[in-house]
C-alpha cells in the first residue's frame, strides 16, 4: 500500500511540472502503446470494480443493484445467455477496467484502443459526429459509438449508442463501476492524457438521467508497459476444459 | 504476457522514482516523416497475384481437405483466425499508424494485429507466446514499410495463398507500399518456412483505399449455430 501512496504522491509532483504538450489535433507522438491499470492489489476485480466515488444512483437502479446482489449470492453466478451473433460484441466498462493492458494505436483519424488479447474499440477522430448510430442498420456494440478530439495532449472522447441490453444472464444491462449502467440513454465522456512519460489517466464521466442523479466521475491511472506486446486469448469453444473453466471461473471466492 | 507481469509489479513498487527521474520530453506531435498506410483497405476482384508455392511436400486432394478442414474448424468455432486470413479477407481492413506502432484491425474474428516500428527487436523465443498473428516488428525503408514475422502457432486460419500453411516455424516479410497517389496500398508477402517450401513463396495485394467501414465494424460469431456449423462442416465432409 506504500508503494501505491508513492506513485499518488508522484502522481500530483510531477503534474504540477509544465511539459510540452501535442499540438492540437495531433497526437502526442508517444500516447501510443501498451497502458497497464493501475489496480491497488485488491485482489478482487470485484471489489476493484467497484472501487471508485460512489455514484448517486436513481432509486430503482438502487433497487435493482439489490436484486442483482441477492441473485449472485443465490448462485446466478454463471452466464447462461446463449452467445448469438445478434449479441452485441464488447463491454466497454469492463474492458477499461481490466486488468490486461490496453494498446492504444493514436492515428491521425483514428484511436484504438484494444484489449490486450481482444478486439479494439475505436475512437473516430475526423471530425464526424455521432449521426451513425441514428442509421437504421446501426448495431450497438458494447463499446458505443465514440468520437474524440484532441485538447492540447488530452483525448477528449464522447461515446454513446450503447446497447438497451446485452447477451448476460447475471447482468442484463452493463454495469458500470461503482454499480451504474451504460445503455442505449447514456453518455460516456473521457479525458485521455499523459502525466508523465510512462504515465497515463483517464477520467471518465458517466451521464444518464435514467441511472445517475447526476454525473459520475472517476479516474483510473495507467502505467506503460515497455515493449509490451500482448498474448493472445486461445481460449477454444470446442475445448471441454475450457467450458468448465468458464463455469468454475466466475465465482469470486471470498477474499481475507 | 510475462513482461506485463513484472511491469505490473515494477510499476506499483517504482512509480515514484520513475516520475520523478523522468525528464519531460513527452507530448510532441506526430513528424510525419513517412507515409501513412491508414485507411480502411478492400481487396477486390483484381486485387491478387498469386503464383503457385513450391512446396516441400505436394499438395495431395486429402492433405487439401485436411487443410481446408482445418480452417473451416476455425471460423465454426469463432476462433481468432489470424495471419494470413485477415490480410486477405474480403471485408475491409482498417490500419491505423502512430509513429511507435501500426495496428491491423479485421473485421471478421481474430485478435488485433500490432507492428511496431519503434526500433525494438523479436522478444527472445522463450519470452515470446507464439500467436495466430505472430510477431511482427517493421521499419521505413524509403517509402516503403518492410515488416518482419515469427512467433506464430498452427491455430487459426492457416493456409496460405498460393499453397502450404502457416506453422510455428513460418517467417514472414512483407512490404507495404502506397500507390496511385494514396488510393492504393500494395502488399508483397514472403513466406519463409523450410519445412513447408522449396524457396521462399512470394505473392501481391492490391488493396483499394475505401472511405469508410459500414457497421458493424466487427463481425458478432455464434459457435453455437448449428445451421451454420453444418453448412462450415457438412456431416458427410464435402
Amino acid at each position: 500500500m506504500k508503494s501505491i501512496r508513492n506513485v499518488t504522491a508522484g502522481l500530483i509532483v510531477y503534474s504540477t511540472v509544465a511539459f510540452a504538450q501535442g499540438t492540437s489535433g495531433a497526437p502526442p507522438d508517444n500516447f501510443s502503446g501498451m497502458w497497464l491499470v493501475q489496480d491497488p492489489g485488491s485482489g478482487s476485480f470485484e471489489e476493484w470494480f467497484a472501487n471508485v466515488p460512489k455514484p448517486e444512483l436513481r432509486p430503482d437502479i438502487i433497487e435493482d443493484n439489490k436484486k442483482l446482489e441477492e441473485s449472485a449470492k443465490a448462485g446466478n453466478v454463471v452466464n447462461t445467455a446463449r452467445r448469438l451473433a445478434t449479441c452485441p460484441v464488447g463491454n466497454l466498462p469492463l474492458m477499461m477496467a481490466s486488468s490486461p493492458a490496453l494498446n492504444i494505436v493514436a492515428a491521425k483519424d483514428e484511436v484504438l484502443i484494444g484489449a490486450e488479447s481482444n478486439r479494439a474499440r475505436f475512437i473516430y477522430t475526423d471530425g464526424r459526429d455521432h449521426s451513425e448510430t441514428k442509421a437504421p442498420d446501426y448495431r450497438p456494440s458494447g463499446f458505443g459509438h465514440s468520437i474524440g478530439h484532441w485538447e492540447g495532449g488530452t483525448l477528449v472522447v464522447d461515446t454513446v449508442g450503447f446497447p438497451a441490453r446485452v447477451c448476460d444472464s447475471r447482468h442484463p444491462v452493463m454495469p458500470t463501476p461503482g454499480g451504474g449502467r451504460a445503455k442505449d440513454t447514456t453518455r460516456l465522456t473521457e479525458r485521455i492524457r499523459l502525466v508523465g512519460p510512462d504515465d497515463m489517466t483517464i477520467t471518465f464521466t458517466y451521464e444518464d438521467p435514467t441511472v445517475f442523479l447526476k454525473p459520475h466521475t472517476f479516474t483510473y491511472k495507467f502505467k506503460r508497459v515497455p515493449e509490451g506486446s500482448p498474448f493472445e486469448n486461445n481460449d477454444d469453444n470446442r475445448d471441454p476444459a475450457y467450458q468448465q473453466r468458464q463455469l468454475g471461473s466466475v465465482s469470486t471466492p471470498e477474499q481475507k | 504476457m510475462r513482461n506485463t507481469k513484472i511491469l505490473h509489479s515494477a510499476a506499483l513498487t517504482s512509480g515514484f522514482v520513475l516520475m520523478t527521474a523522468a525528464i519531460p520530453v513527452f507530448g510532441q506531435a506526430a513528424t510525419g516523416a513517412h507515409p501513412d498506410i491508414s485507411g480502411y483497405w478492400e481487396l477486390r476482384y483484381d486485387s491478387l497475384s498469386v503464383p503457385r508455392a513450391s512446396l516441400v511436400t505436394p499438395t495431395t486432394a486429402a492433405l487439401a481437405d485436411a487443410q481446408a478442414r482445418h480452417d473451416a474448424e476455425s471460423i465454426r468455432w469463432c476462433n481468432n483466425l489470424g495471419v494470413p486470413f485477415i490480410v486477405g479477407d474480403r471485408e475491409p481492413l482498417d490500419i491505423r499508424q502512430s509513429p511507435t506502432v501500426i495496428a491491423m484491425i479485421a473485421k471478421v474474428q481474430s485478435s488485433a494485429r500490432y507492428i511496431y516500428t519503434d526500433g525494438r527487436k523479436h522478444p527472445d523465443r522463450e519470452d515470446l507466446d507464439p500467436t495466430t498473428n505472430g510477431h511482427t516488428i517493421g521499419h521505413w525503408d524509403g517509402d516503403t514499410l518492410v515488416t518482419d514475422t515469427t512467433g506464430f502457432n498452427d491455430r487459426g486460419a492457416t493456409r496460405i495463398p498460393g499453397g502450404g500453411v502457416r506453422t510455428p516455424a513460418s517467417h514472414l516479410v512483407e512490404r507495404y507500399r502506397l500507390l496511385n497517389g494514396g488510393e492504393r496500398l500494395s502488399a508483397v508477402f514472403t513466406w519463409d518456412d523450410p519445412k513447408t517450401f522449396q524457396k521462399p513463396h512470394t505473392y501481391e495485394f492490391r488493396y483499394y483505399k475505401i472511405p469508410q467501414i459500414s457497421n458493424p465494424r466487427i463481425l458478432p460469431c455464434d459457435p453455437g449455430d448449428q445451421e451454420r456449423a453444418r453448412f462450415l462442416l457438412p456431416p458427410d465432409g464435402r
